[in-house]
């Protein structure tokens, strides 16, 4: 962008930088795959769209239980499936030396998927 | 020879002005430019060998500075970069075609500028702030939960999570509807996508009348002004990229 289109700027230098490098890094956010690496790339590729899932049954659960209809052994059994398939995704993301960061895809101008 | 296309331009009948102005400006690939016509709108197009060049980003930002020079004199809906047909045959007919959509575009961008607005946050420290006001306001755990487990312990948990999630986007919004509301002065058309990230609120496209140029500047101004907590990029003027709506009959 040429410096005459900035017409007022109050983010600091820091952020700016770090967006750049955001934009940059788009590219090799998205899932990686080559012939060397193509588990690494598709485990990625896998375990984002079930922590995607998760995420979204986890807000349904927690919808049903602030709106009251669930039984006292419903909203057990909900808690504990809850907490499994967390630890559960902890432990994928270990075994695959994945973060948090790796599977919250950047989709570019639509933002970041989670 | 494939031609590759770069705006279509209002002329108001002036066909002799627009060719004149468009052949005095470098296409890509030091292509020359040049303008076909059809009634009251015209095109710009240049010479382009698509077996012979790569697409790359130095082209796409040339092809960028192209569409910006044609703006600067004309009222222009910019093409997608790379658009390339077989013939200037083609590139009229699709002009034929597609008419009465390309005036209606041309008639709505006439005379504007288009801006650009990012208004940025420091998540961590704005989330920090919420969630204490979230907090102070105790979830009843006795109102969801008859007994207190891991299980239902886990909920809690969770359920704090999701209210401060809410209590976010609920912030972002009012502070949405602060700045439009806050703008409608400069009355622009605008097109907002919000929480495009955990740091980008609000990354905003606005349509404005070029003579209302510095009174836009003045009130995005006068809004950093009122929020210490925000940060605020505003760019531009930009051809109308986003305000062009067509969809092409081929």
């Amino acid at each position: 962008m040429s410096e005459n289109k900035i017409l007022l700027n109050s983010v600091p230098a820091d952020e700016i930088k770090e967006a750049i490098e955001n934009i940059e890094n788009t590219v090799t956010s998205r899932i990686n795959a080559t012939p060397d690496n193509a588990d690494h790339g598709l485990a990625q590729l896998v375990l984002t769209l079930i922590e995607l899932i998760r995420k979204l049954v986890e807000k349904q659960a927690i919808r049903r239980v602030e709106g009251g209809s669930l039984t006292e052994d419903e909203i057990e059994r909900l808690g504990e499936t809850l907490m499994k398939l967390e630890n559960k995704m902890e432990e994928l993301k270990k075994i695959f030396n994945l973060t948090d960061e790796d599977l919250n895809l950047n989709l570019g101008p639509l933002g970041d998927l989670m | 020879m494939e031609k590759i296309i770069y705006a279509i331009i209002a002329n108001a009948g002036k066909t002799e002005q627009v060719n004149d102005y468009v052949t005095n400006i470098r296409g890509i690939t030091g292509s020359n430019l040049y303008a076909l016509h059809f009634n009251e709108i015209s095109v710009a197009v240049s010479d382009f060998q698509s077996s012979k060049f790569i697409i790359s980003k130095e082209l796409a930002i040339d092809f960028a500075r192209v569409i910006e020079e044609l703006s600067q004199q004309l009222t222009v809906l910019p093409i997608r970069f790379g658009t390339v047909v077989k013939s200037d045959e083609i590139v009229k007919q699709l002009l034929t075609d597609n008419y009465n959509a390309f005036r209606e575009n041309l008639l709505k961008v006439e005379n504007k500028h288009e801006f650009g607005l990012k208004v940025i946050w420091d998540y961590d420290k704005c989330s920090e702030k919420i969630r204490s006001k979230v907090e102070s306001e105790e979830i009843n755990a006795g109102k969801y939960f008859s007994k207190s487990t891991i299980n239902t312990n886990y909920l809690l948990e969770k359920l704090k999570k999701h209210r401060l999630e809410d209590a976010v986007l609920k912030h972002v919004e009012l502070l949405i509807e602060e700045i439009s509301r806050f703008l409608a002065q400069i009355n622009p058309d605008c097109k907002f996508k919000k929480m495009l990230s955990q740091n980008i609120i609000l990354d905003g496209v606005f349509l404005v009348e070029k003579n209302m140029k510095s009174e836009f500047i003045e009130a995005i101004e006068a809004l950093k002004q009122q929020h210490d907590d925000l940060h605020f990029l505003l760019t531009g003027p930009w051809p109308p990229y986003s305000f062009v709506e067509i969809q092409i009959d081929k």
